[in-house]
């Protein structure tokens, strides 16, 4: 096929394309298709009635509202934990830099069972919110949100903090001598500077947290209409063989996905446009 | 003359950074309205100076003085100065116009005037039109100027600007160059900017101070530090002087004694081939050409007399010179190194003539 | 008035930043790690020592290494392959194959394993072929792999693509207009560079794979001690209320990636000069 020859001197063109070729086509493009054609085979009905099922409904208002919620806080502690890490000198700074990216490496099964055992009203930190301010976290929603809390943050903080490091400390000094004050300088100087590594974080955090299985399916407890969550929906009717359903759900959640994505790459664009236009 | 009080004046900086120290005993003034170059090679410290003028360094010890005011522990938006930075630092997310305002904004000067203010420097700077557009894009100059309009929004009474042309290319600098000179002049604002090169301070400037190693070497008009360097560093730095260690072996001049050499600069030596007429041809030395580089506007020749190396320059209307070729050279003035003393010393055939070049 | 410092060192917001970055990781990440080493270790080592030396335990152990080094060698193949095709030839379709590979991460594991059941499970077209030739991919041993290598697919060649594309192509041109072979292109001029981004790869890939616990727990099936890697394992027990067996369990995941992260700060260090293109 002339389209696939390559006209540099480097050999190798060939296999190189054939190997990733093939390999991205076994694991990710063939299963892919697999999925697109059975979606192809379900019928309108079948998948409408699989996706407004109230218990199914339900789930998707959890997940979307715990996920939100989370990536949301993660926000705000991201900014912060990455403001401490980049602007401050303090002994154990690489310590919280290097803990930062315990969820990344901490299998989330694990991470799960650990938070729910800790937050059970008998746990060590459930206990002490049970009988002060008489709030329960696991089994709730509000154990969903600490389970994804947990997951998102090193989300935020990665993708804030190189931003927060670049920038060059002539803007703050421009407009102190401009006369503006510390607070005037970071919301009209700094702020703006990390608002789309801000977004980006917290869109990751929030389509991860949508999609968050092994952390949450201990915590949340799995109360049909208030604890459970899209995923595993998607699970229950898997264990039922119910193949139809299950892809129905997944369809919803990829589309989800899909537009939190979408709105983050549109506005990255957006920006970089702004910021990196051509005379 | 009356006129000529200080507007700023520094007395005895010193700031240390570490074990580095980037500025020692600085001392200099500036009159109202001048617009003054600090040059230095970099890392002389000229930066420094700058910013503590600014308020954005603070010395170690010594006394900023603004206006007769003592500005140590006046924070730099109260200091009165408009600051260009070196890369301009125009803010990435606003609009020029949003950039040119943001100062008088902070002030909480009333919409309109903000308006008519923005508008009148968008005029003074030649960029309206461009207020809606967003800093990248911008050319390089329109940028600059932009950044000198936002520095000059909110009516400063003295400007600082950080290596103002070094971010812009070769050909636009020539022009924003004399275009900033005219705009200062006009403005008659006191300004003070930083610089490595000196063909930038010598154009642009009406005074230049040269910093060296954190100190103050000289404090001077162009003419005056081109014409009478008080420092080993300052000659050898203005112009592009070569040195010679056996000036003593030259005709007409003497040596004064071991350790001392001279400078020589290009504009120092005439080459003048055989046959062609020249004042003192008899204090005229023999050299062969070593090389010639064609500078387009001149000839840059080297030329070996007795053993030592020296520059010269040519005009390209005289023939040309060849390498090899045996040559008249004339030394005019050699600029003599002792200790830390310069002396410009005449050839004493032409002086007992009393001819200046 | 005094001295102004535009970023200042110093100061409450300082103290407020450091003590709330100190809580958050305190809470969210000391307290959970600290807790599944006490839980393990509550009724002594030697219950511990029973828990882990359990068969089922180490069988999921020896599971899980198993498909961790499966994960690292296909995918580390398929990272230098994918990276080296990519950066060194000019071709159509680039972007679609690099928005391919970094697909499965933006997939919810849950749906990673329903894709595969997709594909390789009783209702796929695939099927009957598969079960003639005596190969079983859904609810066995090589399901659990293909999704571990499906949710780490972009691990490593996401490190390699942009270190690769920053060195350009000049050395490899220079190579091949001397006569050299592919391999040894490769070999004596591009994995020099690419040496640390690599490591680094197979560190963040190892962390995944070792952890992935939604996509497997959809294709094992679950079948005790056969398809049952360290994180199901670790499931099962705390669902039959073994609390101690698995947080004895945990705590070998723990330990585990406790070492990738300080494997990683290292690396960091170490190969910093060759990494730092990656953000």
């Amino acid at each position: 096929m002339k389209r696939f020859r390559n006209r540099s001197v480097i050999p190798g063109f060939g296999l190189s394309f054939g190997l990733t070729i093939s390999i991205l086509s076994l694991i990710v493009v063939i299963p892919l298709c697999s999925l697109v054609l059975f979606s192809a085979q379900l019928t309108v009905k079948e998948f409408w009635d699989a996706v407004t099922a109230p218990r199914i409904l339900a789930s998707y208002a959890v997940s979307l509202k715990t996920a939100f919620i989370a990536a949301a806080i993660n926000a705000v502690m991201g900014l912060i934990l990455a403001w401490t890490i980049v602007r401050y000198d303090f002994p154990g700074k690489r310590l919280i830099d290097g803990a930062i990216e315990l969820p990344f490496a901490l299998p989330t099964a694990v991470a799960g069972i650990s938070l729910t055992y800790m937050t059970t009203n008998k746990g060590l930190v459930g206990s002490f919110f049970h009988r002060y301010f008489d709030v329960d976290i696991a089994y709730t929603s509000l154990g969903i949100v600490v389970a994804l809390i947990f997951i998102g943050i090193p989300f935020v903080v990665r993708t804030v903090q190189p931003v927060l490091e670049k920038i060059d400390i002539q803007y703050e000094e421009a407009a102190f001598l401009l006369g503006a004050n510390r607070w005037k300088i970071f919301t009209t100087v700094i702020l703006p500077e990390l608002i789309p590594a801000l977004l980006s974080g917290f869109s990751l955090a929030f389509a991860r947290g949508l999609g968050e299985y092994g952390s949450v399916v201990f915590i949340s407890g799995n109360i049909p209409y208030k604890t459970e969550i899209a995923p595993l929906m998607i699970m229950a009717q898997l264990q039922e063989y119910d193949y139809a359903s299950a892809t129905s759900i997944a369809l919803v959640m990829l589309f989800f996905a899909f537009v939190i994505l979408s709105v983050n790459a549109y506005v990255q664009a957006r920006t970089a446009r702004r910021v990196n236009a051509n005379a | 003359m009356a006129l000529q009080e200080n507007y700023v004046e520094l007395r005895g900086l010193n700031k240390n950074y570490g074990n580095f120290r980037a500025s020692n005993n600085v001392s200099f003034a500036i009159a109202r309205g001048k617009l003054v170059a600090l040059l230095g090679p970099s890392g002389s410290g000229k930066t420094t100076i700058l910013r503590m003028i600014a308020g954005l360094e603070h010395p170690d010890s010594g006394e900023v003085l603004i206006d007769g005011k003592v500005m140590n522990d006046v924070p730099g938006n109260e200091r009165g100065i408009g600051f260009v930075f070196q890369s301009y630092a125009l803010f990435r997310y606003m609009t020029v116009f949003d950039n040119i305002a943001f100062g008088l904004r902070l002030k909480k000067a009333p919409k309109q005037e903000v308006a008519d203010r923005v508008h009148e420097l968008l005029k003074l700077i030649n960029c309206e039109g461009l207020e809606k557009r967003f800093p990248s894009q911008l050319s390089g100059g329109q940028r600059q100027r932009v950044a000198f309009a936002r520095a000059l929004a909110p009516r400063p009474s003295l400007l600082l600007l950080d290596e103002p042309f070094a971010a812009i290319d070769a050909k636009v600098r020539l022009e924003l160059r004399s275009w900033l000179r005219r705009m200062i002049s006009s403005l008659n604002i006191t300004s003070i900017f930083v610089t490595h090169d000196q063909e930038e301070a010598i154009e642009v400037a009406d005074e230049i101070i040269v910093t060296n190693q954190g100190r103050v070497e000289q404090v001077g008009p162009p003419t005056e530090l081109y014409s009478n360097p008080q420092t080993p560093f300052v000659a050898s730095f203005i112009g592009r002087p070569e040195r010679v260690d056996n000036y003593g072996d030259f005709q007409n001049f003497d040596s004064l004694g071991t350790g001392s050499y001279a400078l020589v600069r290009p504009e120092f030596v005439s080459v003048f081939k055989e046959g062609e007429n020249k004042q003192y041809l008899r204090a005229a030395e023999e050299g062969i050409v070593e090389d010639v580089v064609f500078r387009g506007n001149l000839l840059e020749i080297r030329v070996k007399v007795r053993n030592s190396v020296i520059p010269s320059v040519r005009s390209i209307v005289q023939p040309f010179v060849s390498v090899g070729e045996r040559v008249g050279v004339l030394v005019h003035r050699l600029m003599i190194v002792h200790g830390d003393n310069v002396d410009l010393v005449q050839n004493r055939a032409i002086t007992s003539e009393s001819v200046v070049i | 008035m005094k001295e102004v410092v535009i970023r200042k060192n110093s100061g409450p917001l300082k103290a407020f930043c450091i003590a709330s970055s100190a809580l958050f990781l305190i809470l969210f990440m000391a307290t959970p790690l600290a807790y599944i080493l006490y839980v393990a270790l509550r009724q002594g080592v030697k219950a511990y020592w029973t828990s882990i030396s359990d068969p089922y335990a180490v069988k999921a152990a020896v599971l899980t290494l198993e498909t961790t080094i499966w994960a690292i060698v296909v995918n580390s193949i398929f990272g230098i392959v994918s990276a080296w095709c990519v950066t060194k030839y000019a071709f159509h379709g680039k972007k679609l194959i690099s928005a391919l590979i970094d697909l499965p991460v933006a997939v919810s594991p849950i749906i990673a394993g329903l894709v595969f059941i997709l594909t390789f499970g009783r209702q796929s077209w695939l099927y009957p072929y598969l079960e003639k030739a005596g190969i079983q991919i859904v609810f066995a041993t090589p399901g659990v792999v293909l999704a571990t290598i499906f949710v780490t697919f972009p691990f490593i060649s996401r490190e390699l693509i942009p270190v690769l594309s920053a060195q350009g192509t000049d050395e490899e041109e220079a190579a091949a207009l001397m006569g050299a072979k592919t391999w040894t292109i490769f070999r004596n001029v591009t994995l020099p560079h690419i040496k640390w981004a690599l490591l680094y790869g197979v560190i963040l890939c190892a962390a995944r794979a070792m952890g992935e616990f939604g996509a497997v727990s959809v294709l094992s099936g679950h079948l005790r001690g056969k398809t049952n890697t360290l994180p199901l394992y670790v499931e099962l027990l705390y669902q039959g209320y073994d609390f101690t067996g698995a947080f004895a369990a945990s705590s070998i995941l723990v330990i585990c990636a406790v070492l990738i992260l300080i494997l990683r700060v290292w690396l960091e260090k170490k190969g910093g000069k060759d990494l730092d293109l990656r953000k």
